[in-house]
């Protein structure tokens, strides 16, 4: 038996990856789309099972299913019978729509490879996002430090305590404190005269 | 009128996650959340900008989401697990009236007004129907929206029914003035402010607002996870109040400039804050679309219009035959309302039901301690609505 697959995902390159590792089983057939016109997209490749992206607001197009597959039950999340894999899934931002009433136990394979997929990017995105945060702020703090050094005279501990006494004293967070001190004090034309 | 906000500063935090579609609708949990007013009440928020419906639905039926600003018929679906697992709700009060309009192709749109001269604008588009082979392919944002329900009511004032004189398909709202353009569909019916913004765009004009169909109609509601306010009784009422203060201050003429920018902001709509503006209460001179947030008892959820969205879901087959009274009563709770109001000396009704539709003009409805000003309320075919009468 083949199931064909209907991948939406604005990721081009997670979907590839999904893709491959769906193939790797031999029995699957997985056709793309990207928006637009989903509802054209699920009348034109019938496909049994469909996995999309819920970062898309195209979803709700897929809500009304109903009307392009008339004769096949729309199940949504095959596995409504395993409340946790669904919500693990919807976690991830995987949501599927089974319309052909395969069985449960054939698809959800599937759908626990495209949550592990799902659930990596994510934590890679939000990882890389973390980093890029904290090398920002060390930017802001080296740069807040040379400003009181070169305008107040301090020296670079002085210059950090009074950083961190003034983050205290306004019950706020360090990394505010530098971005607004060094945009107050960093005036791109003087710099660029001086 | 005094602040609404609860005298009791000693509470518990409690978290709240809640979720959002990107809409003008939206104005005042951003503003309870930005302000620090849901803060104030114990209820530390989380907003959750949704792409779309299916994702709030989904999300609040598996518990990743506490609550919601969401579409009554889509609240009622997924408290009876229509479209997926159930979830028990409760509606606590209600957030916006308007703000819906009926936009169509820009040809389309102009023919419908030249026509519309004599007769309603449903019926022009009637005339602009007849002779069509194909039915008219019109978005709406979601099955269980009061879009699908307002545009088949009025449709149907006119004759027009969908599946045969038009084709209704879903169209996430922030998708609607791009389909619009494709050619996809020919008119859309959604909340503010995609029609304005169509009209800005040049790629369609719109016909009919809410008002139009029925005046000062309910739109979007505060739907909270019932089992979340069971466990959190006291940052039910909290949110409310947090809600309600935030729609009187969106309600205001004067701080509707400072509203549109920010939610005109990226993270929120990230869309021209003009066309967020002419949707705001006072932030346009003469626009027949606005939504209203705290005048005329928006944020009641009055078991009428509860009753209203049921009757017309089952109208349209979308609900089985349950006992709407006993939904309606079991979902909308203006119990809570009362309570979480009450004692700041808000003027509450002193029912939780009337008759929709009855007033051509501006009347005083019944509250405690002061009577409130409401605006005329009728259906576009003139039509009353008595809950408990078929």
């Amino acid at each position: 038996m083949t199931l064909s697959i209907l991948l939406i995902d604005s990721d081009q390159i997670r979907a590839k990856a999904l893709e491959e590792k769906l193939s790797e089983s031999g029995f699957v057939q997985v056709t793309h789309a990207q928006g637009g016109d989903l509802a054209r997209a699920v009348e034109q490749s019938r496909p049994d099972l469909i996995i999309v992206d819920m970062a898309l607001p195209d979803r709700d197009a897929l809500e009304d299913i109903r009307s392009v597959s008339t004769a096949s039950p729309v199940v949504m999340f095959a596995g409504t019978d395993d409340p946790e894999f669904a919500r693990e899934a919807i976690a991830a931002g995987v949501c599927s729509y089974n319309l052909s009433g395969v069985a449960y136990a054939h698809i959800k394979p599937i759908m626990a490879s495209a949550v592990a997929l799902f659930q990596r990017y994510r934590h890679v995105e939000t990882e890389l996002a973390a980093a890029r945060a904290l090398l920002e702020e060390r930017r802001l703090i080296e740069r807040a430090k040379a400003i009181l050094m070169r305008d107040r005279k301090m020296t670079e501990p002085e210059a950090y305590r009074w950083l961190q006494k003034k983050a205290m004293n306004e019950a706020r967070r360090l990394a505010q404190i530098v971005a607004e001190f060094v945009a107050e004090h960093e005036d791109p034309r003087r710099e660029s005269k001086s | 009128m005094s602040e609404i906000v609860s005298l009791d500063s000693r509470r518990a935090e409690t978290g709240l996650r809640l979720g959002l579609l990107p809409l003008t609708d939206s104005a005042p949990a951003i503003v309870a959340h930005e302000f620090g007013w849901f803060a104030e009440e114990g209820v530390e928020t989380e907003l959750h900008m949704e792409p779309s419906w299916a994702n709030i639905a989904d999300k609040l039926a598996y518990g990743l989401l506490d609550a919601a600003i969401i579409l009554p018929p889509l609240a009622f679906a997924v408290e009876l697990g229509l479209r997926g697992i159930r979830q028990p709700l409760l509606v606590p009060c209600s957030v916006s009236h308007g703000g819906n309009t009926v936009t169509l192709s820009r040809d389309l749109a102009q023919k419908v007004r030249h026509l519309a001269q004599d007769r309603t604008s449903a019926q022009a588009l009637a005339d602009c129907l007849a002779g069509r082979d194909e039915p008219l392919p019109l978005g709406i944002v979601h099955a269980y929206s009061s879009h699908n329900l307002l545009l088949r009511y009025w449709l149907a004032t006119a004759g027009l029914e969908a599946g045969r004189d038009v084709r209704l398909m879903v169209v996430p709202p922030a998708r609607a003035v791009e389909a619009l353009k494709s050619g996809q569909i020919a008119g859309f019916c959604a909340g503010a402010p995609w029609g304005e913004v169509a009209a800005r765009e040049g790629a369609g004009d719109m016909v009919a607002s809410s008002d139009d169909i029925w005046r000062d109609a309910p739109e979007k509601a505060f739907a909270v996870r019932a089992r979340w306010a069971e466990e959190n009784p006291e940052g039910v009422k909290g949110a409310v109040r947090a809600l309600a203060r935030a729609g009187r201050f969106c309600d205001a003429p004067e701080n509707a400039s400072y509203t549109g920018a920010l939610l005109a902001r990226q993270r929120y709509l990230d869309v021209d804050s003009h066309a967020v503006l002419s949707s705001l209460p006072g932030g346009a001179i003469a626009s027949r679309n606005q939504s209203r947030f705290w005048r005329h008892a928006a944020t009641f959820p009055w078991k009428s219009h509860a009753l209203w969205f049921l009757s017309q879901m089952a109208r349209w087959d979308l609900v089985g035959s349950t006992d709407h009274a006993a939904l309606a009563e079991r979902v909308y709770r203006p119990d809570i309302y009362r309570a979480a109001l009450a004692p700041l000396g808000v003027d509450v009704p002193r029912v939780d039901s009337k008759v929709e539709g009855a007033h051509a003009a501006p009347w005083q409805l019944d509250a405690v301690p002061h009577a409130i000003p409401m605006g005329p309320d009728r259906f576009c075919d003139g039509q009353l609505f008595e809950p408990g009468r078929p």
